[in-house]
């Protein structure tokens, strides 16, 4: 078999798997049953119950991100410290993982997180794209549920809800990095390459590429950069030989985007027909994941994105001990895919809901949860994340580092660190190379 | 010269579009029936496309040979046992039955095959262009796409005009009593006229599935744009359809050209247009 055959095959086994998961759940509680009857002699009885949430897109477009959910969730629910329950004010507590799918849908979203506060959640977590964290987190923040949200641009979380510059929510958190890393990243990659420094920048008509449009251009200016705006194209054009042809004419060396991801195959397929061949392409939103690149083909070679978890950071879970490593390691063994960066931050929501309602007296007390949250500082599979110096309140920054798609030689594409700038803790393991020589 | 290469380019997009169009006019035409399951038809293709490439390790041009005989004959049988019923209750009920085609396509595709998005691949040829200067590259894929289409319309076109088959379709779509009295079998017309829809949407969806990528919810994205063209052509004329997908295309890049924002929304500012002032499109005489 081919190696894409491989993958397709990879791929169907998955989609049975996920749908078995669906059963399993059941099974699952009922070993948990089984469990807890085997330790329940041993050790000091639980009295109550703690309910954690989690949502996120497992079907839909967005699916890509949650591809490692299932594993990352089987780990937790068999780490030592969910399985015995947790320790709370001199009382412990059973420990209960409710999973929901958003289907890439935000009423659905919505929906699914009124299920989890009706069924008595004590805390929800939520990951990927604004489209859950969202609807999620607005939701809770009504209800007064504690919220923790990831992979989501902090600024499309905390302005896309309508908050205002040092406003503080009062139940909803979060970790993740914004515009500033995107440029604190993507800066000093340009810088390394010998350009004429003008920038092609490629921001559609959508919430992020007004951001992108709004925020990120002016960075690029004070850095010294010459910007080109290809214009607020709108998601799903079929033809970018006019973008294509004014980045060539103003001869930009250097590419940035924010686009939706058939897009971005679109117009990077058009670019290499065209002549269109920045020096460094560093890329945005997609290419994010190793399922992304199949479907561009080689035209991914070393083009560059940003990078919040790998395996070469040098993380350790607070819950399983594991290494990031290892976490990945366990992740290719178990499903035979390739890793991804959504493995390390949704290993991280339920290491923060560990750390949270243990330190608390009453893990029931909402406002002492979020209150909890909000000054959280401690340091797991993701690094050190401290919500007392974000950017805003309730915020934890992360740093992610530069990095380049490769041929792999397990993978077809393999995420090579080539720029550590902003993280020095993640060691390089391979030059910046230019995208088109 | 970046004016020629924007008209140049919407041209070739034209192809494309047009090869969408192709399967919607004729299933309209012949059999009043509006497939809104077009677009999901043209991913699953791709799909199928994918997997008889990796399957049979042939180039994504030969995997179009398979996928297009198969789709005919998934056409008619579609059209015979599933379309006919509604029809027979109600022309409305063809959009239900249709619509509920395309979200189980949609679904069965997501639970098949999972979100991630896919390419066909071409190779060398993906990035591979003729340069006539520094302003205007023509790329090979698109002239493929575009050549592919003309080639269809027109052998259709011909089909349709001359073999005794072709003639019994335009019958059926004229009047079907009279159809049916001078001995035209209607049911197997319009299983053929399905045939041949599918087979069409079989070549869009690997045209688009070389042109960018595709997942299991792309397909109603692509629909508009097909409407569009068939509208602008005129329901029923595959002339008609080839010219509006032309027409469709260049709006779209030229408005690009004068603004990026303006592109997508040109091409809807054109067909509103025309629309108005030609409501039964530009070549209105339907399969003639």
């Amino acid at each position: 078999m081919t190696e894409l055959e491989n993958r397709l095959y990879r791929e169907i086994t998955r989609r049975t798997l996920l749908k078995a998961a669906g059963a399993s759940a059941l099974s699952l509680s009922a070993a948990a049953l089984l469990d807890a009857c085997d330790i329940r002699g041993t050790s000091n009885a639980n009295t109550g119950k703690i309910t954690i949430g989690y949502v996120s897109p497992q079907t839909g477009e967005a699916a890509g991100f949650a591809t490692g959910d299932n594993y990352v969730i089987n780990g937790i629910r068999g780490a030592s410290a969910y399985k015995s329950g947790f320790k709370a004010g001199g009382k412990g507590y059973d420990v209960e993982i409710i999973v929901k799918d958003s289907q890439s849908n935000p009423t659905r979203a919505a929906a699914v997180t009124q299920e989890l506060i009706n069924s008595g959640a004590d805390i929800v977590l939520c990951a990927s794209t604004p489209e859950v964290t969202n609807p999620v987190a607005t939701l809770c923040e009504a209800s007064g549920v504690p919220c923790v949200a990831t992979i989501v641009p902090w600024e499309a979380w905390y302005f896309g809800r309508g908050a205002k510059p040092g406003d503080a929510f009062k139940f909803t958190t979060m970790f993740f990095f914004g515009l500033h890393e995107f440029a604190g990243c993507f800066f000093p990659m340009w810088a390394k390459m010998n350009t004429n420094k003008v920038v092609a920048e490629m921001y559609p008509n959508d919430p992020d590429g007004a951001a992108f449009r709004t925020n990120f251009i002016p960075l690029v200016k004070a850095a010294g950069y010459t910007s080109i705006d290809g214009g607020a194209y709108a998601d799903g054009t079929t033809d970018y030989s006019s973008m294509i042809n004014t980045f060539k004419n103003k001869n930009a060396q250097l590419y940035s985007n924010v686009p939706l991801p058939p897009d971005f195959n679109t117009f990077w397929k058009q670019a290499a027909q065209q002549g269109f061949k920045p020096k460094l392409a560093t890329v945005a939103k997609v290419l994010l994941f190793p399922a992304d690149t199949t479907a561009l083909g080689d035209l991914v070679i070393n083009i560059a994105t940003d990078c919040w978890w790998s395996p070469y950071h040098p993380y350790t879970s607070t819950l399983t001990g594991q290494t990031a490593k290892q976490l990945a390691d366990g992740f290719e063994q178990s499903t035979g895919q390739q890793w991804l960066s959504s493995l390390g931050s949704v290993h991280s929501l339920f290491e923060i809901a560990h750390e949270a309602l243990t330190n608390v007296d009453n893990p029931h007390d909402k406002t002492a949860v979020a209150g909890k949250l909000k000054t959280l500082s401690y340091t797991g599979i993701s690094g050190p994340l401290d919500w007392t110096k974000g950017p805003m309140p309730g915020i934890a920054i992360q740093q992610p580092v530069g990095v380049q798609w490769r041929k792999g030689s397990k993978y077809p594409y393999s995420m090579v660190v080539v720029d550590n700038s902003l993280n020095k803790d993640v060691p390089t393991n391979g030059d910046l190379q230019p995208t088109n020589a | 010269m970046v004016w020629v290469n924007a008209i140049v380019q919407g041209i070739l997009l034209g192809g494309l579009y047009a090869l969408f169009a192709c399967g919607l006019s004729l299933m309209f035409g012949v059999m009043r029936v509006v497939n809104l399951a077009h677009g999901d038809l043209a991913v699953l293709a791709a799909y199928l496309a994918l997997a008889v490439i990796t399957g049979l390790h042939v180039p994504v041009l030969w995997s179009a040979l398979v996928v297009a005989p198969l789709f005919g004959v998934v056409g008619y049988a579609v059209q015979r046992f599933v379309i006919q019923r509604s029809l027979d209750v109600s022309p409305l009920t063809t959009l239900l039955v249709t619509f509920g085609l395309s979200i189980v396509i949609q679904n069965v595709l997501l639970e098949g095959v999972s979100a991630n998005s896919r390419s066909l691949p071409t190779g060398w040829l993906a990035s591979a262009s003729f340069q006539v200067n520094s302003q205007l590259s023509i790329a090979y894929e698109s002239v493929i796409v575009f050549s592919v289409a003309v080639v269809v319309l027109s052998s259709l076109q011909l089909f349709l005009s001359r073999a005794r088959l072709g003639r019994q379709v335009r019958a059926a779509a004229d009047d079907l009593e009279a159809a049916s009295i001078v001995g035209v079998n209607v049911r197997h017309v319009y299983g053929i006229a399905a045939a041949i829809a599918f087979a069409t949407v079989a070549l869009a969806g690997v045209a688009f599935g070389m042109y960018s990528s595709f997942d299991p919810a792309a397909g109603p994205q692509r629909l508009i744009f097909a409407f569009e063209a068939v509208v602008i052509g005129g329901v029923g004329s595959l002339w008609g359809t080839l010219l509006g997908g032309m027409i469709l295309g260049v709006a779209q890049v030229l408005g690009a050209q004068v603004d990026s924002s303006f592109g997508v929304l040109a091409g809807h500012l054109v067909f509103l247009v025309l629309l108005a002032l030609r409501p039964n499109g530009l070549i209105p005489a339907r399969l003639a």
